[in-house]
């Protein structure tokens, strides 16, 4: 579904993805762990051509795309089978809740209006926001920012969804429902990307758990694997500053 | 002294003032109307850094900013014929006087413009295009329908501002001869031999439309808090 082949990406003399290749399933929701700076931002960047890898390549949905030389119409093709969920939402400021969602179906998608609206109406229903339609981003808490985010990204249907540390921008007592609304994406058996420092949500949505550090893949498995008996002593050493005591790994 | 400024003789010109408002306006409205015109091919040329056109802008840029007003005016006044009749042969000397006038103001709004809407694009961040990218729009898309909306609210302050200047401004539109507000202050008060009189009678009719248009940007830019709330990220 989502492979991706030797990326590589440097900021200057830093070399933030050092090379990274990864292979995800259809359906599968994989949680990338790390510590900060570690690179996973990047890599989730590169994926939606929001920063240009400086080698290596993505296969997407049966289409092989070169990341640092794909043409335009590459990139739109791949951002249409693509969505993103921003840490800071990034929800467009002129446009209300509804407004949000709505845009990329009508404007990327051509949806027809009434059409569009219908299903955003759907989408934010089911986001538990009946009552914001109408509201502007600047009169919405963070938890609501983010599920109209979550809302913006998975009415447009993609082949995949990239959280990029979808709760850490908001406060402790708005986590937890923006939590269970990620899980709510993840039942439909949409493919996911997570990026998260909650680590009791990510070993109740993973099916796999990638560990990062220093722009590499240290370690990858299944949930039970990585967060029961790691093999790599640099992810023993992360978990174990992040797990409750009782992991006692 | 008693004579200085008589009170009846300002009520006597004020409606005749009043009548030359047309001519303010007129300059105004037009000048920023080609100004907002010429302003955003400016502001992209400077944004997308176009050569050879964004070395030209940023010249144009330096002179309108850093020249007088009335230096601007008096070469379009005398060098625009000038220009025109070398280029073309065709002798437009003869035009009307508010043409060259109306001309002159709406170049140097251009530059003034032009960098207004570019500030307010450039401040929108970079998320919000992100963003736009990110539910497959293309740029263009992204620009039309997110960033360009949002400019329109940031540059409404230093619109507003620019706007009340270049209303200030054509108080030098005299100096070419047009009967404007001052242009007629000035034959009035000749005529009567009490400039004074006519100048502040000018002066109120500056103060209040200028009150005014602050009151009414300022309203827009209120009513949009309301309804956007103030744009933070
Ligand atoms: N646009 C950028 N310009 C320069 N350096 C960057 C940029 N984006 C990220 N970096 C650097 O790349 C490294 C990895 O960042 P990031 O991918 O955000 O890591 P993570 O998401 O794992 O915390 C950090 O050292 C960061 O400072
Ligand atoms: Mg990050």
């Amino acid at each position: 579904m989502l492979s991706l082949a030797h990326i590589k990406k440097s900021f200057g003399k830093t070399e933030v993805l050092k090379d990274v290749s990864l292979s995800i399933k259809k359906g599968e929701v994989v949680v990338i762990l790390g510590p900060s700076g570690s690179g996973k931002t990047t890599l989730l960047r590169c994926v939606d051509f929001l920063e240009k890898a400086d080698s290596g390549t993505m296969t997407i949905s049966g289409t092989t795309v070169d990341l640092h030389r794909a043409k335009r119409s590459e990139i739109l093709d791949v951002r249409k089978k693509v969505a993103f969920v921003f840490q800071c939402y990034g929800l467009f400021r002129n446009k209300t809740a509804l407004g949000n969602v709505a845009l990329g179906l009508t404007v990327s998608r051509k949806m027809p209006k009434e059409e569009a609206l219908k299903k955003s109406k759907e989408m934010l229903d089911w986001v538990m926001l009946s009552d914001k339609y109408d509201s502007y981003p600047s009169q919405l808490s963070g938890g609501q920012q983010q599920r109209v985010g979550i809302a913006r990204a998975a009415v447009l249907n993609p082949d995949i969804i990239l959280f990029d540390e979808p709760t850490s921008a908001l406060d402790p007592e708005l986590i937890g429902e923006t939590l269970q609304v990620i899980k709510r994406v993840a039942k439909t058996g949409i493919t996911m990307v997570v990026v998260t420092h909650e680590m009791q949500f990510a070993k109740e949505i993973a099916s796999q758990v990638i560990f990062m550090e220093d722009g590499y893949i240290v370690e990858e498995g299944t949930a039970d694997e990585v967060f029961s008996s790691p093999k790599e002593s640099r992810t023993k050493q992360f978990l174990s500053r992040v797990l409750p005591p009782e992991y006692n790994l | 002294m008693n004579d200085f400024l008589s009170v009846s003789r300002m009520i006597t010109a004020f409606p005749k003032l009043l009548a030359s408002l047309s001519v303010t306006f007129e300059i105004v409205a037009i000048a920023i109307l080609v100004g907002l015109f010429l302003g955003i091919f400016i502001a992209i040329i400077r944004m997308f850094r176009i050569p050879v056109l964004n070395q030209v802008m940023t010249v144009y840029i330096s002179f309108m900013r850093g020249t007088p007003l009335i230096i601007q005016l008096y070469l379009v006044y005398y060098g625009l014929p000038m220009l025109v009749y070398n280029l073309f042969g065709v002798d437009i000397n003869g035009w009307n006087k508010l043409f060259f006038i109306i001309t002159a103001y709406a170049l140097n709004e251009a530059a003034f413009l032009g960098e207004i809407i570019r500030g307010a694009i450039l401040a929108v961040p970079e998320l919000q295009t992100e963003a736009g990218y990110s539910t497959g729009m293309t740029y263009f898309q992204t620009f039309i329908h997110v960033v360009f909306p949002q400019a329109i609210r940031i540059a409404i302050p230093s619109f507003s501002t620019d706007l009340i200047g270049l209303f200030q401004g054509t108080s030098l539109a005299f100096l070419l001869g047009a009967v404007d507000v001052i242009g007629k202050a000035r034959i009035v008060g000749n005529n009567s031999g009490h400039v004074l009189d006519t100048y502040v009678d000018a002066a109120i009719i500056f103060i209040v439309i200028s009150v005014l248009l602050e009151f009414i940007f300022h309203k827009i830019q209120k009513r949009g808090d309301v309804v956007y709330g103030k744009l933070q990220n």
